[in-house]
């Protein structure tokens, strides 16, 4: 090591860099050294200096704002403030062989929701089989009686799945939620990448990573191979709530990027269960709709009669078999974190074959010896409502004051079937820079996989969305809650093509 | 093309052109106030500032007397008044993310850039002689935008819509200006300075319009009320006259493939009707009552505008 290097190790971004005693860091290990397959990246990163780091930082954060990568923020202004989603440019990065790994577990746990969901709401032979209690399903807000024995095209339910993973500080991955309503993030993590490429290109060129580019391409063709039999040219759309939805944008680098018009509920009618957009050269029929509106606002006249988001008429439609819904409607009751604990027995039920990723392990309030187990030792475990998500509704034990404690046990009591609790996973941790610090610091982050399902074609995205809590000590990623995000390099074998 | 994103890309062509022309009218205004031929004329600017604006009755309603920084923050910046300069910028920028699929990106990067920009700019509020910096910015990100419409899109309906909406805007705004500036001219038609008046008041005009230096090439002759009429009604060679402005539309309105008939009532004919009418008129034919045919070409214009919103471009 040159004196040079030395010092930047002192005095740069890196300087005073304190790995944590009781988490796994996944940049260094335990005696403060750079993992080997960080090396590369270190050595690059310790020749900025402090101005030079803010610098491209702010450079990179101009760009996300110009393109208009911002949520809103709301305040009393007439205006909202625009925010970005924060970004970091260091990267994380996942090596080849242990991918393989996740994305072999990632499709095997997708295809065994699917093919659950397809029983659920046909056969119900798992219910029979006493595999998956009854009560459980039918109790779930998101199981609609108005899916019963509709068979959507290639009995897909789940087309798009966001799983959520976390590394432990066994190193080992966990799923820690599956996400197979609308899941989103996909865009940052496209974007992430132009960014990346723009600001670090020639760090970028020194590592085989392996592209995110072709998702829209790779959606837009599992759209139209789930189209209504006989469409030969499908005209797909993507259904948005509108500009003042936080993903609006989103939906739009979506339908950009895949060419396919961008619709809102009020550009659609249906007649005679067929969906028509209106266009100004007249209607024109809609074949394929990848809605990122809820279940409950699809159609006013089949769920909520209120919703001015969505299209009357539109289950009508998907009943008949005139127009495919991506996701299908009614796929929430199987992402529910009560169901979460039963998915290692769903995938051998299914597949007969043991799951490959791990489940964190769960205890379910409804169930008596939980129920007890979760009351004395509610300190050291997360607490969690089954049915909500960004983040919300969530208790961290360790972290409770005595009446926080006190409050949940008597939440919990009250509505047993609504909570679930799992010991505090340790998330990994990522060094990530710190505004205002100028520096790294280690930061808790998890990982969002992107997985599609189509009529015979299986996708899963090699990279992901590696969210950070920016927050110091939080463990809560998402972005609503002060999350950031980071770019994640799948390493490419080249020796396996 | 959804009929909403018609209606969005004809709005962002309207609001964009009326937020340079109220810009650029606010400014030249108020600096050539400043070396006026008529003394107590900054009231009367701003009284047409205001007029030109359709900000009267807004800017009366929480102010009791003319004041110049209160009109110039009203006009220009105020976030509580929907004719702001701002808030056409804001409704630029909304309409343009209501189409972010149909437009280019290089577009709507500049677009939503130099609305923050410009906002961020706005936020400690100006002094009435910032009009002169903020206007120009106005002004000059207005022909950014029209060069990214005109050199990253495709030539198809999108590019159209866009145009129609940008020269239907372009006419309103030349007549409403003209209008404006009758009624500046009344009021001092009894006055001892008439004679210095009446050149000074044409030609801030025509500097409204950015159109002195061509109405001097054109017409070899001081600016008067004919010359100035027929320049920027009828000659169909100057790109902001309104004759060369309702001829684009009819144009726009042909490439459009809105789906209909070509008889009375329908679009292809109204828009035809009004610029072949337009082109069969000179100066001599409504040089007797100029403020009348002002005033009916108009009302045909906002009728065209309203058939467009009400029958084309309907989504709800």
């Amino acid at each position: 090591m040159d004196g040079a290097m030395r010092q930047a190790m002192t005095s740069g971004v890196f300087g005073n860099y304190q790995t944590p005693p009781q988490f796994l860091d996944e940049v260094f290990c335990q005696a403060g050294k750079v993992n080997p397959e960080y090396e590369a990246l270190y050595s690059q990163f310790l020749k900025y200096s402090k101005d030079d780091y803010r610098q491209l930082n702010e450079h990179a954060k101009t760009s996300f704002f110009n393109q208009g990568i911002t949520f809103s923020v709301y305040t009393d202004k007439a205006k909202g403030v625009e925010r970005i989603f924060p970004f970091d440019l260091f990267p994380r990065i996942i090596q080849a062989d242990e991918w393989a790994q996740l994305e072999k577990g990632i499709i095997q746990r997708c295809v065994a929701l699917n093919l659950f969901i397809q029983d659920i709401y046909t056969h119900k032979h798992i219910l029979r089989d006493k595999v998956v209690p009854a009560d459980l399903i039918f109790s779930s807000k998101n199981y609609l009686k108005a899916m019963l024995d509709i068979k959507p095209v290639a009995g897909i339910y789940n087309h798009i799945s966001g799983t959520d993973l976390i590394k432990h500080s066994d190193g080992k991955y966990y799923v820690l939620e599956d996400n197979i309503r609308c899941p989103s993030g996909i865009s940052y993590v496209l974007t992430n990448r132009v960014a990346m490429k723009r600001a670090l290109l020639e760090t970028f060129r020194k590592f085989k990573v392996s592209t995110v580019q072709e998702y829209p391409q790779e959606l837009l063709a599992t759209m139209q191979s789930v189209a209504p039999q006989g469409v030969d040219a499908p005209n797909c759309v993507v259904l948005t709530p509108g500009v003042y939805n936080s993903a609006y944008f989103e939906h739009a680098y979506l339908a950009l990027t895949m060419g396919v018009s961008l619709v809102e509920g009020r550009d659609l009618y249906v007649e005679k269960n067929f969906v028509y957009m209106k266009t100004i050269n007249g209607p024109k029929k809609v074949d394929v709709v990848y809605r990122r509106i809820d279940d409950a606002f699809l159609d006013p006249m089949a769920f909520n009669p209120d919703s001015v988001l969505g299209v009357p008429g539109l289950m009508g439609a998907y009943r008949e078999g005139n127009v495919s819904l991506v996701n299908a409607p009614g796929t929430g009751f199987a992402d529910d974190k009560a169901v979460y604990t039963y998915v290692p027995d769903i995938i051998k039920y299914y597949l007969g074959e043991e799951p490959i990723l791990n489940n964190v392990q769960t205890y379910r309030c409804e169930k008596d010896d939980d129920f007890k187990y979760v009351l004395e030792n509610m300190q050291n475990l997360v607490v969690k409502p089954v049915d909500e998500s960004g983040g919300y509704g969530i208790l961290i034990g360790s972290k409770a004051t005595k009446e926080q404690l006190a409050e949940f046990k008597q939440l919990i009591t009250q509505n047993r079937r609504k909570y679930i609790a799992q010991p505090i996973m340790n998330l990994s941790m990522h060094a990530t820079y710190i505004e205002g610090e100028d520096r790294f610091e280690p930061r808790h982050v998890d990982l969002r996989t992107f997985t599609l399902l189509g009529k015979d074609r299986q996708f899963v995205l090699k990279g992901g969305l590696s969210r950070v809590a920016l927050k110091k000590g939080s463990l809560i990623v998402n972005s609503s809650q002060g999350g950031g995000s980071k770019d994640t390099w799948v390493i490419r074998d080249d020796s396996a093509v | 093309m959804l009929s909403r994103i018609g209606n969005s890309l004809f709005w962002m062509g309207r609001y964009l052109e009326r937020s340079e022309h109220i810009a650029r009218y606010t400014r030249v205004q108020y600096v050539a106030s400043v070396d006026s031929p008529l003394a107590h004329n900054q009231e009367n600017v701003l009284e047409s500032i205001l007029h030109m604006t359709a900000n009267w009755e807004g800017y009366f309603q929480t102010q009791q007397q003319l004041e110049a920084n209160a009109v110039i923050n009203y006009t220009a910046i105020s976030e509580d008044n929907s004719f702001s300069i701002l808030s056409y910028i804001d409704r630029v920028r909304e309409n343009a993310r209501g189409a972010r699929d149909s437009i280019s990106i290089e577009l709507w990067e500049a677009i939503n850039s130099f609305y923050h920009k410009i906002n961020a700019y706005a936020a400690a509020g100006l002094h009435a002689e910032e009009i002169e910096y903020f206007a120009r910015r106005i002004e000059e990100n207005s022909y950014v935008m029209k060069g990214y419409i005109d050199n990253t899109l495709l030539r198809n309906d999108v590019w159209q819509l866009i145009y129609l909406g940008m020269h239907l805007e372009r006419a309103i705004q030349i007549i409403l200006i003209l209008q404006t500036k009758f009624k500046d001219r009344e009021k001092m038609l009894s006055g001892p300075d008439y004679a210095a008046y009446e050149n000074f008041i044409w030609t801030s005009t025509l500097l409204s319009v950015e159109s002195f230096d061509m109405y001097m090439r054109c017409q070899k002759t001081a600016p008067d009320k004919h010359h100035v009429l027929n320049f920027l009604l009828f000659d169909t060679a100057f790109p902001k006259s309104v004759a060369f402005s309702l001829n684009t539309v009819k144009q726009c309105i042909n490439e459009i493939s809105f789906q209909e008939e070509k008889k009375q009532g329908f679009i292809h004919f109204e828009a035809g009707k009004l610029a072949c009418n337009f082109q069969y008129t000179t100066v001599k034919d409504i040089e007797e009552n100029p403020v009348e045919f002002l005033n009916t070409t108009l009302e045909s214009i906002y009728a065209l505008a309203h058939l467009l919103d009400a029958k084309y471009l309907k989504y709800n």
